[in-house]
């Protein structure tokens, strides 16, 4: 490989590095020329710097190539990936605005740095065509979560959150790498169009199934999936709340773009043999599993949860059941340029609307120390930009039309019912998903209920609590309704008109090949 | 001659994995920490005979004499009496007993069953210089990946170590 | 020698690492022995005594009487000690030193045989894995010792050492990016040119570095915090007695000479001089022989430069040291690295 190759990489990369870039000028300016300058001061700069980096990679990442692109079989870029990269780079961007009211930590370049540098690794997700560098972007993007969930230091369950997430991810990750070892061992390369090239006709194979089961393990935990959910309703309420709402909108985006580019490009279809075909590439009862239980027990326990950043958790779940009903779809070639872009669009959108939903949760539980729902009370009434915005949000989870959450769903849910040979699971998973719609409208509902109906007569007691604060400063128009606002109108926007992302994303599918 | 040391250095490296996490003779996590250094010294044998020496000779540098070498230390700065004294719960034991043995079957089933793959061509030859090679020129992008991940390593434990200004 | 020649390759190629192993070992045990013996010598010279002159001539018994003592005296193990590694511990600071010596060349040939043990061609990092390993032995006899100044001196030799091994590891990086392989017979190939070939002129501050480095890994003064006495009451090997606190002793001494042979073949030109032809491998006997004799004279050269920094050095505080090695000699490595890169880059 000669020199024109590192140019490529550099043109290829440039987005990631940018980024990264952006990190250490972070760090950097932070350590040395804000030394011993105003908490405050010094974390306007870190999002404007965050945001100067992310206004150039996103520059960049317009700039789409016309046809796919690949650096030596490792990284793939084409006008799906950037599209997905500029979703995440958005995303971290607002996550770095909601953190301008981070007054928990002094370590402001560390918080920031490690935000851009989590983003890389997302980003590196979204680009992944070789085994080593999806193992690189989930550890990448896992060991820069680990200590942001622990940021605030004076909170009781942060350690906790952190501790739990770390231990979770560390286990997934070695079982992902030991299913990894055998997909290697059983095809002989690391590149995934190169797997699935060497795994196509073999039939069944028991170490095959092995293989892919032990590889789910670490996007089941990436994206929270039941079983391996237990880490996230701790993480989500442990961690700081913009933190909480990254993990939530991009790590849950990149995870399932990934699984979604794994499973269509690294495993073989499944032959059109009957029934016994849908066991052959072993990855669809699998996901099928974890859609289902994923899907129930992230409905009813939301039910139960006294906590809006622990529901907002269980919800995450419930609709990572969801999603992976549109991986399901993702098995036979005809229905796969269909159901990635519903993937796609379904991920997008729960990404902004988680994290407005996130944006709120941060906004009561600044000034009323937590989020327990009822903590809520009132919140149409002391802060009605971001209680509309909540409600906006919250619908739009549940699936209510004319909010962004209703077409994705409606894509998704056709998706799947258009997946061929697997027509019985895939309608049966439909169904039971419109089953538990009402248990979501249920629930969300509640959370509304106390926002604009229930008047708030026991206040939560507290210098800062809501209404007893000398300042009534709720109504400030802070960054969190800013931010909130900005999601709900992207929100309802990609809600009345799905094509303006669901156009770009099919054509993006059509140009990068499925 | 080869194929026997394979199976004396495999044999000592399960026998010491095993060590690791169960030994019956010690609940001393400083016991478990050497099973661990000698289990890695023993993957090193393994490397070797693979002639993957530079593999072999970083094992030992970098996990059996760094890495493990930390962990010492932090074991042996936590007060480990309680970790001594505890007993294993009984319905722990049978039950991690029970999901070990059916992990066992399952895989012994799995890997008899499996149809072995015609060997791959290795990737990566055992000369430090064509490993070298490999790793800045087609491999660079994923080398440049592990280095930011260890930067955001290093981040982080400065940032979980150390105290808040205030 | 017939029978020799009857033997086949293999059963040839035993035998012969078998004696060499053998005479190597031996060697360096004689030489760490008269190397205690040498410090004690040095020492009162420094210090204006006269030092140990009963045992023999000149004292040169010492060693002998020395090892008596240790066989001879109680083997005390106190009752609060953990036992399996209170018995691991001084076996383990022995063996590193020992195996380290199996990679270097000391001599070019001895008739047809090469005098290496064996050429590895990831020498180096065959020596530094084994080196890294020796840390293993302080830290248990710290661990195993079960009371408070032991324990101390094994957690500072950790973190000493791992620290230390970092800056060693990087210092010698512009030394193999000039030579371009890590086997250690092609650095002294490398260095055989003439004088000014040997690395300690080429690459100055590497040489700097591995020298701070090597002291440190040893636990030498300036650096020999883990067994500060004033501090430490004697460091990790408080509780030991007898033949064990020889074990540690001894050990410390094997590491020396190991760094010594370590840092001539890196940077001193190896069993090379460049004058009167023996830069190259020896053709006779006579030649092979005088090139192990130079070999040994440079390690011993070194070993005196060690001793006298001991006698002649106070110690760092605990807190220098960790500068000194992050903040002062890491950053200086890795500049050297990258300076190193961009020359032969530029050259190229």
């Amino acid at each position: 490989m000669n020199n024109a190759a590192y140019i490529q990489l550099f043109k290829l990369a440039g987005p990631e590095m940018l980024i990264a870039l952006a990190a250490l000028a972070v760090l950097l300016v932070d350590l040395t020329l804000m030394r011993g300058a105003p908490v405050r001061a010094r974390r306007v700069i870190a999002v404007l710097l965050t945001g100067v980096g992310g206004f150039a990679a996103a520059l960049y990442l317009l700039q789409v190539p016309l046809r796919a692109v690949s650096w030596g079989g490792l990284w793939a870029v084409d006008p799906l990936t950037q599209l997905v990269k500029l979703g995440l780079v958005g995303l971290a961007v607002l996550t770095a605005v909601l953190s301008l009211e981070a007054d928990y930590t002094d370590h402001v370049g560390e918080h920031f740095a490690l935000l851009l540098l989590a983003t890389v690794g997302l980003m590196v997700m979204a680009g992944a065509a070789d085994l080593v560098l999806v193992f690189l972007g989930l550890e990448l993007t896992g060991l820069s979560l680990y200590p942001l969930v622990a940021l605030n230091k004076a909170g009781p369950r942060a350690t906790e959150a952190a501790l739990k997430y770390f231990f979770f991810g560390a286990l997934a990750a070695a079982v992902t790498l030991f299913g990894f070892s055998f997909l290697y061992g059983l095809s002989g390369t690391t590149n995934l169009a190169g797997i699935a090239a060497a795994l196509r006709g073999r039939g069944f194979d028991p170490l095959l199934a092995l293989a892919v089961v032990f590889s789910l393990v670490g996007f089941g935990f990436k994206v929270a999936a039941v079983p391996f959910h237990l880490w996230a309703p701790d993480a989500y309420q442990g961690a700081p709340t913009p933190v909480a709402a990254f993990i939530a909108s991009g790590s849950k985006l990149a995870g399932f773009f990934l699984l979604g580019r794994f499973v269509a490009l690294a495993l073989p279809e499944s032959g059109d043999a009957g029934r016994a075909a849908l066991f052959t590439p072993g990855w669809v009862p699998a996901v099928a599993v974890l859609a289902l239980a994923s899907m129930v027990l992230g409905n009813l326990a939301a039910l139960a949860q006294r906590d809006l950043k622990r529901l907002l958790a269980y919800s995450a779940i419930a609709h990572a059941g969801y999603l992976l009903l549109a991986v399901l779809a993702l098995n036979g070639a005809a229905n796969r340029p269909a159901a990635l872009a519903a993937l796609v669009y379904y991920a997008g959108t729960y990404a902004l609307a988680g994290l407005g939903a996130f944006a709120v949760a941060g906004h009561v539980e600044r000034h009323a120390g937590a989020a327990a729902l009822n903590h809520l009370t009132g919140l149409g009434r002391r802060a009605p930009w971001l209680a509309a915005g909540l409600a906006v949000f919250l619908l739009s989870l549940a699936g209510l039309p004319p909010l962004a959450g209703f077409p994705a769903k409606f894509y998704v849910f056709a998706a799947a019912l258009n997946t061929p040979h697997a027509g019985a699971v895939s309608l049966g998973l439909v169904v039971v998903a419109l089953l538990l719609s009402p248990v979501g409208f249920y629930y969300y509902l509640r959370v509304l209920k106390l926002a604009f109906v229930t008047e708030s007569e026991k206040r939560p007691a507290g210098p800062d609590a809501p209404g007893n604060s000398p300042q009534g400063g709720e109504n400030r128009f802070g960054v969190e309704t800013a931010v909130a606002l900005l999601a709900a109108a992207g929100v309802l926007g990609l809600g009345l008109f799905p094509q303006w992302l669901l156009g770009p994303l099919q054509a993006a599918v059509r140009e990068a090949g499925g | 001659m080869q194929a026997a040391l394979f199976y004396i250095f495999a044999a000592l490296a399960l026998v010491c994995g095993f060590l690791v996490v169960a030994n019956p003779f010690s609940r001393n996590p400083v016991t478990s920490a050497m099973c661990l250094v000698l289990t890695l010294v023993w993957l090193a044998g393994l490397f070797v005979l693979l002639e993957a020496f530079f593999l072999g000779a970083v094992q030992i540098l970098i996990y059996a004499g760094a890495v493990m070498v930390l962990f010492l230390f932090v074991i042996m700065l936590l007060d480990l009496r309680a970790e001594e004294r505890r007993r294993l719960k009984r319905l722990g034991l049978v039950g991690g007993g029970l999901v070990a043995a059916a992990l066992a079957v399952l895989l012994r089933g799995v890997i008899h069953e499996a149809a072995p793959a015609a060997a791959a061509p290795p990737a990566v030859e055992g000369t430090t210089e064509a490993l070298g090679r490999l790793l800045f020129t087609r491999y660079l992008l994923p080398f440049e990946a592990v280095s930011v991940l260890l930067l955001v390593a290093m981040v982080g434990v400065v940032l979980l170590s150390k105290k808040e200004l205030k | 020698m017939d029978w020799l020649n009857q033997l086949n390759p293999t059963q040839q190629f035993v035998i012969f690492s078998a004696v060499k192993a053998l005479v190597a070992v031996v060697v360096l045990l004689s030489i760490v022995a008269y190397t205690v013996l040498a410090e004690r010598k040095i020492c009162a010279a420094i210090q204006d005594r006269i030092g140990p002159n009963r045992a023999g001539p000149w004292g040169l018994l010492q060693p002998a009487a020395d090892a008596i003592k240790a066989f001879l005296k109680e083997d005390f193990i106190p009752a609060h000690v953990r036992k399996v590694y209170f018995w691991l511990a001084p076996a383990l600071a022995m063996t590193p030193a020992l195996l380290t010596i199996a990679v270097i060349p000391f001599g070019s040939q001895l008739g047809a045989q090469k005098m290496v043990i064996a050429d590895l061609n990831v020498g180096v990092l065959y020596t530094f894995g084994i080196v890294s390993l020796g840390v293993y032995g302080i830290v248990l006899a710290g661990y195993a010792a079960n009371s408070k100044y032991p324990f101390l001196g094994g957690i500072r030799a950790s973190a000493q050492m791992i620290s230390y091994e970092i800056a060693m590891g990087l210092s010698v990086i512009p030394v193999f990016l000039l030579v371009g392989s890590l086997n250690l017979s092609r650095v002294i190939e490398y260095q055989a040119g003439g004088l000014f070939d040997w690395l300690v002129f080429k690459q100055p501050l590497a040489f700097a570095i591995f020298v701070a480095a090597a002291f440190a890994e040893t636990n030498r003064l300036p650096f020999d915090l883990p067994e500060a006495e004033q501090e430490l009451a004697g460091g990790y090997n408080v509780e030991y007695s007898a033949i064990k606190f020889a074990m540690f002793f001894l050990g410390e001494y094997a590491n020396m000479v190991a760094a010594s042979a370590l840092m001539v073949t890196l940077f001193l030109g190896g069993w090379t001089l460049p004058w009167a032809g023996l830069n190259q491998p020896a053709a006779t006997l006579a030649g092979g022989l005088a090139h192990v004799g130079i070999f040994l004279a440079k390690v011993l050269g070194v070993l005196v430069v060690f001793i006298w920094v001991r006698w002649m050095w106070p110690r760092f505080r605990y807190d220098q040291l960790m500068d000194l090695g992050w903040k002062r000699l890491l950053p200086l490595a890795l500049a050297n690295v990258l300076f190193t890169a961009t020359f032969l880059w530029a050259r190229a």
